[in-house]
């Protein structure tokens, strides 16, 4: 019998190579999406994790302000406290690199008498005063320096705020010794260079503690805390890791279900393949069972030649899932740095366990999608096996079971989630995949009940959308996989269209200064990025400028929550709408704001936190816990999962003075806006500024929010490949078990013009049935994206817009691929003899 | 074994020793000669102008306060003690820096204490950056001289200050469950080492130090060991230098003697050795009971090894024995105890035998003294 597997293998791939290969594709494509995404998955916080190693790898615990930094005062309490071996404190910093867009570097500020280990590249700097006095003396990785050109003496110019600064490499030291993931972008620097140069004095980020070895290091961590009060946190590393991985658990989950799905379409694919190489071998495997092999034997023959085929899919998706992987690393590295201010990831790790898993789901999958043909083959008799016209009628008859199956699923899922299955974060995934599953149970029913309205009369296209029905075995699977793809492919879509029309309304009711004024190196540095009080103070004079609008944001703490606060002056006037409310009375509560010292709350941080007007948010301030009364809640799509808007002066009296992240000017009538940046440009020096009018911002805001969705789509058009390989596939096969009933058209005189029509229009008529289905599906996984997912997880409200053109350039590149997949199977089959037919057919 | 702090440093730096700045930065430090025109050296003819010399001289770029003594307690337990107190130059100048961590100079301490009827000798130390956060160097009229912050793991400053007749200090070590806290009283005035403290440490005009010593201070004050505390009495010396690269090149190490005998003398001397553990240079004072230092130029002193002492930690072979002869007096030095070894662990590897010893002619004790010595085996040199 393992003779003959391998010898009738080898005959069954020279007799049908397309579809064995459009079989490997199928798993491979399927394997490559799954094992790209669960690698970049894995590497998301690598970067961040990687850095923290090479920085804080030996620290058994770091102090964190519950503030953006915390005094540097509380070192010395640190350094006294009873068991520690070590300590020492980092002030960071995000500077960007002048003449690069978005180009940041990591710059961290330690004390180099610290016993902190620095993997100097050539040794360590000789010239101890150059470290602490040479003006912007800094040591830069070997990888940055090499990727730049730069080398040992060269100046860097960066941007920190409003500031230019030039860094002097004074020296290399190799992060990635210490922790291979660390990104090359890190440069280090005396602390109080760092301070000078990049920050404030006074101040650091943290505080890195090893304890001795006879500590135990929870209990040193408690009594640091307790030392330290409630203004920091003492964490260990893994729980500093936790915070993060928190962070961005639900964008990891998002692309994991993305990848999923296109594993399902895959094994849809493999389902109809199997199928495929069954109904082509129909008469062997009744010859083989004429002669006495068991049915065990033939199933066994079956699941192993899909092992085969599996394990070939596995062996090219593979490195496939890993040139994916590489290829789109920079789009989710641009997300997670646009969304989460994380930092890049530079270089990518694999476990190999992440090859093993992709590898066994791909050959799982495969045996999965085979076990029902195989099982159905094994156990058929022979004479059934060796007769024609009688194996499609199967599913016919099934269909009503499965449609009822199909109900089945809906109802139970939606009975779960109305009887309390939507309190649970996660429920949003159970609808989806109850959608998904009870989808392609509905699909044969659907396209009987839809098909069995065609009237025809000609041997024409009629006739072949009916056809469509009558062999539901074949074709209904296609159609759901088709279904699922473009399922996922008009969910997504709409769901990225209503959201990115929401935006565009939103910017434009809030974007309402004229010109805004942000340091360039915001968007790494974030909140830690200020403009210099003169430079602010010298816009609001100039010349044209009728009223400034300034933002001072940091990051707080409210009972273990991260939110972003943001200090304006908000009374200004006509900046009403800058803030568009949700719940509260929008005059009053600005009233409120200005007056009373209250606070407006971002819609992400009220849903999750149930917090509405009337209620009061405790926030950590400089002097303990304040708690802010709500005066309204507005409209926020913020990532970072709460955000709370206060006037400037509140902030003033509750965190002390400080300088500002970014300024908005609203101009004097009928000057003109570009004139006036040019005029700004002229008269300021812009190097580490970004001047913006108001389009412009609005235009950029826009471009990052198509960054954000960008490999999205490339899982989107995965599966649509995927599903359109499996309508080639079908037809295939098609054309294939219908030899005998094509040879009778012949020979009762249809033309070979008329079997190619035939073959195209069925191909049409899938593609059209799986739009119909995908339609239906991809509305309902739309809905379920905005309304239940995108609210668990972020809690922004999206407002549905139908984006008809896309969908509609969407459904003609589906039923125009439909038509394309279909050319080479209507050709064989227009191709097909009337010789083909058999005595026992007549 | 008792852990301590400073092991455990040891430990974590040993692991990544290629990694730490330890001894790199250190000696970098002290060995960089890029501002060293900057910097003041010794002259002959230095204006002397007491107390304010008590306190620190920044514009050199190394000094010390270094305190050694016997003590006892009312039961007549034996106790030797080191307290010293570095500065350590980088800059000649302070960064202008918008930082508190701005700093051109390091603090870094040595405290000992030698239970001599009990063999037993425990070594602390600190190394801070001299910021107002962490330690750092007063200037006259504060009573203060220099502090630092303790040892990692020690809430406890480290201090050292004039009380107008004498020096106070507190050293404390929670993890080695050390503490030393002194008052001294100068029972002798002052006395310059080398013509007007113009100590010469090599050929080289540069090669010198401006060096003064209160050889005999009365001490009282409480030494903790492990959980007991001990009110003690007894007699300390003091020795100030400052100066800036005053070794000669390719001198690597010395031998330093303090004695104070029983007659009411003292006698100071320094070997220092080159490259081949020869001694290339060394001057000695010799200090009468009335308080008259005599200078002892190469040839009025003579110094030979009786006995030496291999450390089972560092392996390093040193001196333990020794006779002195001064114009005719002989004594012979002995230590009082083998293992009085400092073993540094903030500075890279770091190590140096600084020991109580007893003086005694023709087996009689005739007095006491501390011995430092420096460059034995492969570790490094603290820096002059």
């Amino acid at each position: 019998m393992i003779r003959y597997f391998f010898k009738a293998m080898g005959a069954h791939f020279r007799s049908g190579r397309l579809l064995f290969v459009l079989t490997v594709l199928g798993v491979a494509l399927g394997v490559a999406s799954v094992l790209s995404i669960q690698i970049i998955n894995q590497n998301s916080l690598a970067a961040f994790e990687g850095s923290m190693m090479a920085v804080s790898g030996d620290a058994d615990l770091s102090v964190l302000g519950r503030l953006p930094t915390l005094p540097e005062s509380l070192y010395v309490d640190v350094l006294g406290e009873e068991g520690v071996a070590a300590a020492w404190p980092l002030y960071r910093v995000s500077v960007s690199l002048a003449q690069h867009d978005r180009f940041f570097l990591e710059v961290i500020g330690f004390d180099i008498f610290a016993p902190i280990r620095v993997p100097w590249e050539g040794g360590s700097p000789g010239d101890l005063s150059e470290v602490l006095a040479r003006p912007g003396w800094a040591a830069f990785t070997p990888a940055l320096a090499d990727q730049m050109g730069w080398s040992v003496g060269d100046s860097v110019q960066v941007y920190s705020g409003s500031r230019s600064v030039s860094l002097h490499i004074g020296a290399l030291v190799d992060f990635q010794k210490l922790s291979p993931l660390a990104s090359p972008k890190m440069v280090v620097m005396d602390i109080a260079q760092a301070q000078h140069l990049l920050g404030r004095s006074g101040q650091v980020h943290q505080i890195d503690v090893v304890a001795t070895d006879d500590t135990d290091v929870a209990q040193l961590q408690a009594r640091i805390q307790k030392k330290l009060g409630e203004s920091v946190q003492v964490v260990t590393p893994e729980g500093r890791s936790r915070q993060t991985e928190g962070l961005i658990s639900a964008f990891r989950l998002n692309l994991t279900a993305l990848s999923l799905i296109s594993l399902f379409v895959g094994l849809f694919l493999v389902y109809s393949s199997t199928q495929a190489s069954l109904v082509r071998r129909r008469a062997e495997f009744g010859m083989l069972r004429s002669i006495g092999t068991t049915r065990g034997q033939v199933f066994g023959l079956i699941v192993g030649e899909v092992v085969v085929t599996g394990t070939l899919g596995v062996l090219i998706g593979l490195p496939l899932g890993y040139w994916g992987a590489l290829e789109n690393v920079d789009v989710v590295s641009a997300t997670l740095t646009n969304l989460y201010m994380l930092e890049e990831i530079s270089t990518l790790h694999v476990s190999p366990w992440l090859f093993a898993t992709a590898g066994l789901i791909g050959v799982g999958g495969a045996i999965l999608g085979a076990l029902m043909p195989a099982w159905d083959m094994s156990r058929r008799d022979t004479r059934s096996l060796l007769s024609a016209f009688t194996l499609h009628e199967k599913i016919g008859s099934f269909a009503p079971h499965l449609s009822a199956a199909g109900l089945g699923v809906f109802t139970l899922v939606g009975v779960w989630y109305v009887a309390g299955g939507s309190r649970w974060q996660h429920a949003g995934f159970v609808l989806a995949v109850g959608l998904l599953t009870g989808l392609p149970l509905l699909t044969p029913m659907a396209v009987r009940l839809l098909t069995q309205q065609i009237k025809f009369r000609t041997f024409g296209l009629a006739y072949a959308l009916k056809s469509v029905g009558a062999r539901l075995q074949t074709t209904a699977f296609a159609v759901a996989a088709l279904a699922i793809a473009v399922s996922m492919l008009v969910g997504i879509t709409l769901m990225i269209g209503s959201f990115r029309e929401t935006l565009t309304v939103w910017i434009g009711t809030t974007v309402v200064a004229d010109i805004y004024v942000t340091p360039s190196s915001w968007r790494g540095q974030g909140d830690e990025a200020f403009l210099e009080a003169d430079l602010v103070e010298r816009m609001r004079r100039f010349p044209g400028v009728k009223a400034m609008d300034r933002l001072r944001g940091f990051l707080v703490s409210s009972q273990d929550q991260r939110l972003a606060l943001a200090g304006v002056d908000i009374g200004i006037a006509g900046g009403a709408t800058r803030f568009t409310l949700l719940e509260g009375d929008s005059e009053t509560a600005f009233a409120q704001v200005e007056e009373a010292g209250w606070v407006l709350v971002g819609e992400t941080l009220a849903r999750k936190k149930n917090l509405w007007v009337g209620d009061s948010v405790p926030i950590y301030t400089q002097n303990g816990i304040h708690s802010f009364p709500i005066a309204g809640v507005y409209y926020d799509y913020n990532a970072q999962g709460g955000a709370v808007i206060l006037d400037l002066q509140t902030v003033e009296k509750y965190w002390g003075q400080g300088p500002v992240n970014s300024v908005a000017l609203y101009l004097e009538a009928g000057v003109d806006t570009e004139a006036m940046v040019d005029a700004l440009k002229a008269e300021f020096d812009t190097s580490a500024m970004d001047i913006r009018s108001n389009r412009r911002l609005r235009e950029e805001a826009m471009t990052i929010f198509d960054q954000t969705f960008a490999v999205t789509r490339l899982l989107q058009g995965i599966s649509l490949m995927i599903a359109v390989c499996g309508i080639a596939l079908m037809l295939l096969v098609l054309a294939r078990e219908q030899v005998s009933e094509l040879a009778l058209y012949r020979a009762i005189g249809a033309t070979r013009y008329q079997l190619f029509s035939l073959f195209v229009g069925k191909g049409l008529g899938m593609g059209l049935l799986g739009l119909v289905m995908g339609s239906v599906g991809g509305i309902s996984l739309a809905m379920i994206l905005i309304f239940v997912i995108n609210r668990a997880y972020f809690g922004w409200t999206i407002q549905v817009y139908w984006p008809w053109f896309t969908l509609g350039q969407q459904a003609i590149t589906i039923l125009a691929v439909s038509m394309l997949a279909s050319l080479y199977p209507a050709l064989k089959a227009s191709r097909t003899p009337a010789t083909e037919l058999g005595r026992d057919d007549i | 074994m008792i852990s301590s702090p400073v092991q455990n440093v040891s430990d974590y730096t040993r692991k990544f020793g290629m990694y730490t700045f330890g001894i790199f930065w250190f000696m970098g430090c002290l060995l960089a000669t890029a501002w060293a025109e900057d910097w003041h050296t010794a002259v002959p003819d230095y204006a002397w102008t007491f107390p304010q010399d008590h306190w620190a001289h920044e514009k050199y770029k190394t000094e010390w306060w270094y305190l050694t003594g016997h003590l006892k307690n009312e039961a007549g337990r034996e106790f030797g003690y080191q307290f010293t107190f570095f500065r350590v130059g980088v800059l000649p100048g302070k960064p202008v820096l918008a930082s508190d961590w701005a700093a051109n100079y390091l603090v870094m301490g040595h405290a000992a204490i030698g239970d001599l009827a009990n063999g037993h000798h425990i070594f602390s130390e600190v190394l801070y950056r001299a910021t107002p956060l962490l330690g750092g160097f007063a200037a006259y009229p504060d009573t203060q001289l220099a502090w630092s912050r303790g040892p990692l793991g020690t809430a406890e400053s480290w201090s050292l200050s004039w009380n107008g007749a004498g020096f106070n200090f507190v050293a404390a070590d929670r993890a080695q469950k050390m503490r030393i806290a002194l008052r001294t009283r100068a029972a002798k005035n002052l006395i310059f080492q080398g013509p007007n403290g113009y100590s010469r440490k090599g050929t080289g005009e540069a090669a010198a130090s401006q060096y003064y010593s209160f050889t005999r201070l009365v001490t009282e004050g409480d030494l903790t060991l492990g959980e007991e505390t001990f009110s003690v009495t007894g007699e300390s010396w003091m020795d100030k230098e400052f100066g800036s690269n005053q070794l000669d090149p390719g001198q690597t190490g010395w031998d330093w003697f303090s004695l104070q005998l029983d007659d009411g003398r003292e006698v100071m001397l320094y070997l220092l050795r080159d490259r081949s553990h020869a001694v290339n240079f060394s001057r000695g004072t010799l200090v009468s009971a009335t308080g008259l230092a005599r200078v002892l130029e190469q040839d009025d002193f003579e110094v030979s090894v009786t006995h030496r002492w291999q450390s089972p930690r560092t392996e390093a072979i040193y001196p333990a024995g020794w006779t002195v002869g001064i114009q005719g007096e002989t004594w012979t030095i002995q230590p009082v105890m083998n293992d009085q070894e400092n073993r540094g662990e903030l500075v890279g590897t770091l190590y140096y035998w600084e020991g109580a010893v007893n003086v005694t002619r023709a087996g009689v004790k005739v007095g006491k003294g501390y011995v430092e010595l420096t460059g034995y085996g492969s570790g490094s040199v603290p820096g002059l």
